[in-house]
């Protein structure tokens, strides 16, 4: 686990940011195209997003609170996928639940997760995912990786906290009403983050050529 | 294997005339019914409720048309019935209760709509769907060719990551730490990179997945 990787082998992808819902289809774009292998991790990172709506809850605790992965998973994009790969696999994810496939939280799917309520929450994972995977690639290379990271994961979670409650306020809801809601999720979600943070420093470890590519 | 039940679980086989619509069309009419409810209040608050409720009449009546079942009706709702009671206090204390039904009566118009469309189309239909739709930007460089091997690498990277979980939870449960969340997440993780390296050196290995034009 050296520090000394050079700066620019990171893995860059094209400069357009892909919108929401459309990340995917941006992968062939620009200077540097992805190859079999980002493709892969793409596909099965998505692949983990939906699964991780569809095992039970974990039951943390002595009161047996269930624990379900998702926003774990989609920060967790951001740390280990970078910017532009984790941005198209919660954006393929999310794509593939608004054309119907039973992937969001509830077995919910299609256009339907839109109009309801909490549709902020699911365009926000594409931009939470986006942030995180910014600062991501900085966090890996510097001194105080885990510090760097678990930052990179609070700042896409208030991305993704955001774009929720304004999806509230957009559906009709008092933004105190909208904050309060919101709130309940973010202790969750911040034991989320330490826990992603504790994944996301092991899987470097065991692939340290993750996110900083190995020149060929 | 369980995961398996992700290609079907929104789908109602039948024979009605919604499902005989072409999927271009029950697309249109659900683009339609989003229009209708969100641009309708712009002309008055009275036109609005009137069109609104017109169109949640319309949509009900297309449901049980479609062969589809009260309980369904009530499980869209319930999963957003807290959120349906917070916006509609707010509006109705706000803007009184006309503009209070207006906003709910759209809500659940549109989540019908697009719940009656992944109910009457098969999910590959839906898949196909989406292919056609990312073709014609093949013209603005995407590739639709590497869109869909991503979109089936994810579908078949589905079973193997819910399956991951299933032996994690089991291997964590015969050493005791059922609810240690670290023992139940990061050999999934683990396990999942390691899948989507794996296939991704596969895919090399066959020339597929990656660029047509060397640019590295």
């Amino acid at each position: 686990m050296t520090s000394s990787r050079p700066v620019n082998e990171t893995l860059t992808t094209p400069s357009e940011l892909p919108g929401e819902g459309s990340g995917e289809k941006q992968h062939t774009r620009g200077r540097q195209r992805w190859g079999a292998m980002d493709l892969s991790l793409i596909a099965v990172f998505a692949a983990l997003l939906a699964a991780s709506i569809a095992v039970p809850g974990i039951n943390v605790g002595p009161l047996g609170v269930a624990i379900t992965l998702q926003t774990l998973v989609v920060i967790l994009c951001g740390l280990v996928l970078g910017f532009g790969r984790g941005t198209a696999a919660v954006g393929l994810y999310v794509l593939l639940g608004l054309v119907g496939l039973p992937i969001f939280s509830g077995f919910r799917a299609g256009p339907a997760v839109l109009a309801s309520p909490s549709a902020g929450y699911i365009v926000g994972f594409v931009f939470g995912a986006a942030v995180v995977g910014l600062l991501a690639t900085m966090a890996v290379r510097s001194h105080w990786r885990a510090a760097a990271l678990f930052r990179a994961a609070m700042a896409g979670t208030v991305v993704i906290h955001l774009f929720g409650i304004v999806g509230f306020v957009m559906k009709g809801m008092g933004v105190q009403t909208a904050v309060v809601a919101d709130m309940i999720f973010l202790p969750g979600d911040i034991i989320k983050n330490v826990l992603a943070v504790l994944v996301a420093l092991s899987l470097h470890r065991a692939f340290p050529d993750l996110l900083v590519r190995r020149r060929k | 294997m369980r995961g398996h039940a992700f290609l079907v679980a929104g789908y109602v086989p039948g024979n009605s005339p919604v499902h005989r619509l072409p999927l271009g069309v029950k697309a249109l009419l659900l683009l339609a019914v989003a229009v209708l409810c969100l641009a309708s209040p712009l002309v008055s608050v009275r036109a609005g409720a009137v069109v609104t409720s017109a169109t949640l009449v319309v949509v009900a009546a297309s449901h049980f048309v479609a062969g589809l079942t009260w309980p369904r009706i009530w499980r869209a709702v319930r999963m957003m019935l807290i959120f349906l009671v917070l916006i509609a206090a707010y509006q109705w204390w706000q803007y009184g209760p006309l503009v209070a039904w207006q906003v709910i009566a759209a809500i659940v118009a549109t989540v019908l709509a697009s719940n009656i469309l992944t109910a009457t189309t098969p999910v590959d239909q839906l898949l196909d769907g989406l292919a056609a739709l990312v073709q014609p930007l093949a013209r603005f460089g995407a590739d639709p060719e590497r869109f869909s091997l991503t979109v089936a690498l994810m579908l078949r990277s589905i079973p193997f990551v819910i399956g991951a979980f299933a032996d994690v939870r089991d291997a964590a449960r015969a050493r005791g730490l059922e609810r240690n969340l670290l023992a139940r997440s990061l050999p999934v993780v683990i396990a999942t990179v390691g899948y989507a390296r794996a296939t991704g050196e596969a895919l090399a290995a066959r020339g597929l997945g990656d660029p047509d034009d060397d640019v590295e």
